[in-house]
C-alpha cells in the first residue's frame, strides 16, 4: 500500500511541475502582463516601470528560476494585478466555486445514476428512450446555451429568479442547475451502458435462473459491478469542483475560481494561474486516489495482490 | 440559558432563511432615494481607483463623476468643456504659473474640509511623482521639495509615477498660497497647463485619508475624495458600491446606491437588464442596439466619446515603406459605409485626430482622406506593387465590431488591388512585437484634455507610442510636436498642428482615422437620465429624475 501510495504521489508531484513549467513557459511567451494588465493606452514609460518593478525585463529563464525557488519555499507569489499574494486571492475564491459545484454534484449523482439504473432496467421502454433522449441533449448542449436558456425562461420570462450575481441563495439557483443537468446527463448515460452490459454477464442470468429475487440480483449483483465506471465518472466530477465551473460562473457573473482564471490568464498574471492550477491538480491527484480506493470497495477481487488474483 | 423552543426556533431560522434569499438592497434602511445596479463588462483594469494607476476607459465611467473631482472638470451634459469644480476661478501668473481659487466648503467624504494643503499634496512625491524629474527642472530654483522616504505599505506602484509625470512632464510643484488659493508651477511655458489641471489623473484627494491608510491597496480601493457618491466596498473583479455622500458641495445625491456589477457576457448584462436585475447595461455592441429597442420599456443612450478609432501604419514594413501605399489604403476606405453597417449610424466619421472641444485649436476645415477608390487604385499601380501580402495583426474584438470591420476594410484594400491578410493575435504585445510580419494594426486615442497636445504629439510624436515602438517617425512631425508642447504663440501652435495631421495623415501616414468611437448604455425608458458623450457616468442632481 505505501508503494502504491508513493508511486501515485511521486506521479502526481512529476504532474504537476510539467504542468506548471508549461503553464509558465506558454504564458510569458504568449503575452506580456506590463502590457495586458495596464492596458493599449498606457503609456511607454509606466509599462517600462511595471516591467521593471515585476522582473519581467529579466530573461525569461531568470525569471523561472526564480520562481520555482520561491515555490520551493511555499511561496506562490504575488499577484502582478492585486499587489496581494496569489494563494490569499485564490483561497479566498474557493467557497464561492464550491458552493455551486457540490450542490451541481449532488444533482448529478441524485438524477442521473437512478435515470441511468431506471433506463437500463426497462430498456427499449418510452421511460428509456425518454431518458436517454434528455441525456443526449443535456449531454450536447454546451453549458453556455443551456444557462442562457434558463436566464431567459427563469429570469427574463418567468421573472421568478435573478439571473446573475452572487447576493443571495436565490442567485446559485440557475448556475447549480446548468451544471447539475449537463453531469447528470452524463452520468445516466454512463450508468445506463454500465447495467446493460452487466445485465448482460452469464453470472447475472446465472443468479436469475437459480430463483434469486430480480430486486436482489440487482441490488446484489448488478450494481456493484456497474459502479466500477460510474464511480470513475464521479471521481473526475470531483476531481472538476474547484476548476469545472469556468464557462457558467463567466455567464452567471459569479465570482469564484473559474472567472478569476479567466481573468487570471487574460492579464497573464502568473503567480495567480499557477496557484489556481496547482489547487486543480491537487484536487485531481487526490480525486484519483479515493476512486482507486473505492474500485477495492466494490470489487474484493481489486484488493488483492496481481499473484493472488493470478496474475503475472 | 436560552429558552428556545421548537416553534421559537424553527420562526428564527424562517426569519435567517429569509434574509439569505432576499436580495441586499431590499434590506437597507428607509432612506427614500432609490438605488441602482449598473452592469459592465469591466469595472477595472487595474481592480483599484486610483486615477494615477487606472488610467482607461472604464475606469472612467466609475470614477466620473460620482467618486473623484479634480479642480477644472468638464461639463458632462453638454460638450465636455471646462467648468469650474473644486476650483472656482483660474489665472495666467506668467506662462508657466497658473492660480487657482478652491471652492470652500467642499467636504471629503471623511468630514474635512477641502484646502490648499490637500491639493499640494495631490501632486506630492509621496503620493504622485515619486523620484521622477520635470523634464526641464534645471531651468527654475527649487527648494524644499526633497524626496520623501514612504512609509511602509504605502510605496507607490512603479506606474504611478510614471502616469503622473507623463501628465505633468515640466511640473516643478504645485504650492498653497493661502487656505483657498494654489499655484501650479511649471519648469517651462506650458499653454495647456489648465487642460492638464482638467485632465483625467489631476483629481484631487484627502491628505488624511492618504495618511490614515494602512496600505496603499486599502486606500487605492477606498480613496476619500470629495465625489458625490463613495466608496462601500470594491469586491476585485467582481463589484464596486459607492452610497451617498450627503455632505457633497453639489447638493444631495439623488441615489442612495450605486453598484456597479463586472458582467462579462453581453446577453448575461442584456438579460439582466430585461429582468430587472440591473436598471443599466453599459458596452452594448451597436448590433443589439436595435433588439433591447424593440422592448418599448427600453431604450439605449449613449454615442460619441472622446476616443477615434484608428489604422496604424509600420512604415518599415517593405510593403508600406513606400507613402503610396498607405495614401492608397487610406483613400480606399469607405468610413461611411463601416458607421452605418457596423455602427447603425449612431457614430460619425471625425475631422481627423482631433475633437470638436479643442475650441479654437480645432482645425474646422480639415478632413480625414476622401475615400476615392480609383485614386488608390492608381497609386497602388504608381507604388510598382505586386501583390505581395500585408499583414494585419488583429485582436478578436478588444474594440467593438473590430474584426467585422478588419474585414470590411480587407475587402475594401483588395478592390484597390491590395492584398492585405488578416493576422488573428491575441493580445496587445503580440501586436506589437517587433518583427518583419508587423505592418497593419487597430488601434484608438483619446485626448485627455482639450488641446492636440493630448492626442497627436502624445500617441504620435517622439514619446508617443508609434515611435516608441519603432512603427513610424518623421523629423518634420516631431519638430512640430515640439513647437505644439512649448510655443505659447497661438497661431504658431494652430499651423504647426494642422501641418502635424497633413504628415501623419496625407503625406506619410502614420496612421488613419477610421470613426469616432462611441458606448452604449442600455436602460428602462422610465429612468430619466441622460447620457454623457464619454463613458463617464453622471449621477448628480442634476441628471436624474
Amino acid at each position: 500500500m505505501l508503494r502504491f501510495l508513493s508511486l501515485r504521489l511521486g506521479r502526481a508531484a512529476l504532474t504537476i511541475v510539467l504542468v506548471v513549467t508549461f503553464a509558465f513557459v506558454v504564458l510569458r511567451l504568449s503575452g506580456d502582463p506590463a502590457m495586458l494588465i495596464m492596458g493599449a493606452e498606457a503609456s511607454p514609460e509606466a509599462i517600462a516601470a511595471f516591467r521593471a518593478s515585476w522582473g519581467l525585463d529579466e530573461p525569461i529563464w531568470v525569471q523561472y528560476f526564480a520562481y520555482f525557488g520561491a515555490l520551493a519555499q511555499g511561496d506562490l507569489g504575488m499577484s502582478m494585478r492585486d499587489g496581494r499574494p496569489a494563494l490569499d486571492m485564490v483561497l479566498d475564491r474557493v467557497p464561492a466555486t464550491l458552493a455551486l459545484t457540490v450542490p451541481a454534484l449532488l444533482i448529478k449523482i441524485g438524477l442521473g445514476i437512478p435515470a441511468g439504473i431506471y433506463a437500463a432496467l426497462h430498456r427499449d421502454s418510452a421511460i428509456d428512450r425518454a431518458v436517454m433522449v434528455l441525456a443526449i441533449a443535456g449531454f450536447t448542449v454546451p453549458s453556455f446555451v443551456l444557462s442562457l436558456l434558463l436566464v431567459l425562461l427563469f429570469a427574463v420570462k418567468l421573472g421568478w429568479l435573478p439571473s446573475g450575481g452572487n447576493q443571495t441563495l436565490l442567485h446559485a439557483v440557475l448556475p447549480v442547475l446548468t451544471l447539475g443537468i449537463g453531469g447528470a446527463a452524463i452520468l445516466a448515460r454512463f450508468t445506463r451502458s454500465a447495467m446493460l452490459e452487466v445485465l448482460n454477464q452469464p453470472y447475472v442470468r446465472t443468479a436469475s435462473a437459480k430463483g434469486v429475487p430480480w430486486r436482489r440480483v440487482v441490488v446484489g449483483h448488478v450494481l456493484p459491478n456497474a459502479m466500477i465506471p460510474t464511480v470513475t465518472i464521479i471521481g473526475f466530477m470531483v476531481g472538476n469542483l474547484i476548476a469545472g465551473a469556468v464557462v457558467v460562473e463567466s455567464v452567471f457573473s459569479w465570482p469564484g475560481i473559474g472567472r478569476m482564471l479567466v481573468t487570471a490568464v487574460a492579464n497573464r498574471d502568473l503567480a495567480v494561474v499557477q496557484t489556481i492550477l496547482l489547487l486543480v491538480a491537487a484536487t485531481m491527484v487526490a480525486a484519483n486516489l479515493i476512486v482507486d480506493l473505492l474500485y477495492g470497495v466494490l470489487d474484493p477481487r481489486l484488493r488483492q495482490a496481481p499473484a493472488a488474483r493470478g496474475g503475472h | 440559558m436560552l429558552d428556545l423552543s421548537r416553534r421559537s426556533f424553527l420562526g428564527v431560522a424562517g426569519a435567517a432563511g429569509g434574509t439569505l434569499l432576499l436580495p441586499r438592497f431590499a434590506l437597507a434602511s428607509a432612506d427614500p432615494r432609490p438605488s441602482i445596479t449598473i452592469a459592465v463588462q469591466k469595472i477595472t483594469n487595474t481592480n483599484t481607483l486610483d486615477v494615477l494607476r487606472e488610467q482607461s476607459n472604464v475606469g472612467e465611467r466609475v470614477f466620473f463623476s460620482s467618486l473623484w473631482e479634480g479642480l477644472i472638470g468638464r461639463n458632462w451634459g453638454n460638450k465636455l468643456e471646462p467648468v469650474p469644480l473644486l476650483a472656482t476661478e483660474w489665472r495666467r501668473i506668467d506662462d508657466k504659473t497658473v492660480e487657482l481659487t478652491l471652492r470652500q466648503g467642499v467636504k471629503f467624504h471623511n468630514g474635512d474640509e477641502l484646502t490648499a494643503e490637500d491639493v499640494v499634496f495631490s501632486f506630492s512625491r509621496e503620493r504622485a511623482f515619486g523620484t521622477t524629474e520635470p523634464a526641464n527642472r534645471t531651468t527654475v530654483s527649487v527648494s524644499g521639495d526633497g524626496i520623501p522616504q514612504p512609509r511602509a505599505g504605502m510605496e507607490l506602484p512603479p506606474e504611478v509615477p510614471a502616469v503622473a509625470r507623463r501628465n505633468w512632464p515640466d511640473l516643478v510643484r504645485v504650492e498653497a498660497v493661502d487656505k483657498y488659493t494654489v499655484r501650479f508651477v511649471n519648469a517651462s511655458p506650458d499653454v495647456t497647463l489648465e487642460g492638464r489641471i482638467a485632465r483625467y489623473g489631476s483629481e484631487i484627494m484627502s491628505r488624511r485619508g492618504w495618511e490614515e491608510a494602512n496600505s496603499y491597496l486599502d486606500w487605492a480601493r477606498k480613496p476619500i475624495t470629495t465625489g458625490p457618491y463613495k466608496v462601500v466596498e470594491m469586491v476585485p473583479d467582481t463589484s464596486l458600491t459607492l452610497e451617498a455622500h450627503d455632505e457633497y458641495w453639489g447638493g444631495r445625491p439623488p441615489l442612495k446606491r450605486i453598484r456597479f456589477v463586472a458582467v462579462s457576457e453581453v446577453p448575461s448584462r442584456i438579460a439582466g437588464l430585461l429582468s430587472g436585475e440591473y436598471q443599466f447595461a453599459c458596452d452594448i455592441p451597436p448590433d443589439q442596439i436595435a433588439e433591447i429597442e424593440a422592448n418599448p420599456a427600453f431604450e439605449v443612450q449613449g454615442g460619441t466619446i472622446l476616443n477615434h478609432r484608428l489604422i496604424v501604419f509600420d512604415k518599415h514594413h517593405p510593403q508600406l515603406e513606400n507613402p503610396l501605399i498607405r495614401r492608397a489604403m487610406t483613400h480606399a476606405i469607405d468610413r461611411q459605409a463601416i458607421v452605418d453597417a457596423l455602427w447603425a449610424g449612431r457614430t460619425v466619421v471625425p475631422k481627423g485626430l482631433q475633437w470638436d472641444y479643442y475650441g479654437d485649436m480645432f482645425v474646422s476645415d480639415w478632413d480625414v482622406p476622401a475615400f476615392d477608390p480609383k485614386l488608390a487604385a492608381d497609386m497602388v499601380k504608381q507604388a510598382g506593387y505586386k501583390g505581395e501580402p500585408i499583414p494585419y495583426r488583429l485582436l478578436n474584438n478588444y474594440y467593438t465590431a473590430q474584426v467585422p470591420t478588419a474585414q470590411v476594410l480587407v475587402e475594401m484594400w483588395r478592390q484597390v488591388g491590395l492584398n492585405v491578410q488578416i493576422e488573428m493575435k491575441e493580445n496587445w504585445s503580440q501586436i506589437l512585437e517587433r518583427s518583419p510580419t508587423r505592418a497593419v494594426r487597430d488601434w484608438s486615442n483619446s485626448a485627455p484634455f482639450s488641446d492636440p497636445v493630448s492626442s497627436i504629439v502624445n500617441q504620435h510624436g517622439p514619446n508617443g507610442q508609434q515611435q516608441q515602438v519603432g512603427e513610424w517617425e518623421n523629423k518634420e512631425a516631431n519638430l512640430l510636436a515640439a513647437v505644439l508642447e512649448t510655443s505659447t504663440d497661438h497661431a504658431e501652435r494652430k499651423k504647426a498642428f494642422r501641418r502635424m495631421m497633413e504628415i501623419c495623415e496625407r503625406e506619410d501616414p502614420a496612421y488613419t482615422v477610421l470613426h469616432q468611437n462611441a458606448t452604449f448604455t442600455a436602460k428602462p425608458k422610465a429612468l430619466k437620465w441622460k447620457a454623457a458623450p464619454a463613458f463617464a457616468v453622471d449621477f448628480r442632481a442634476g441628471n436624474w429624475g
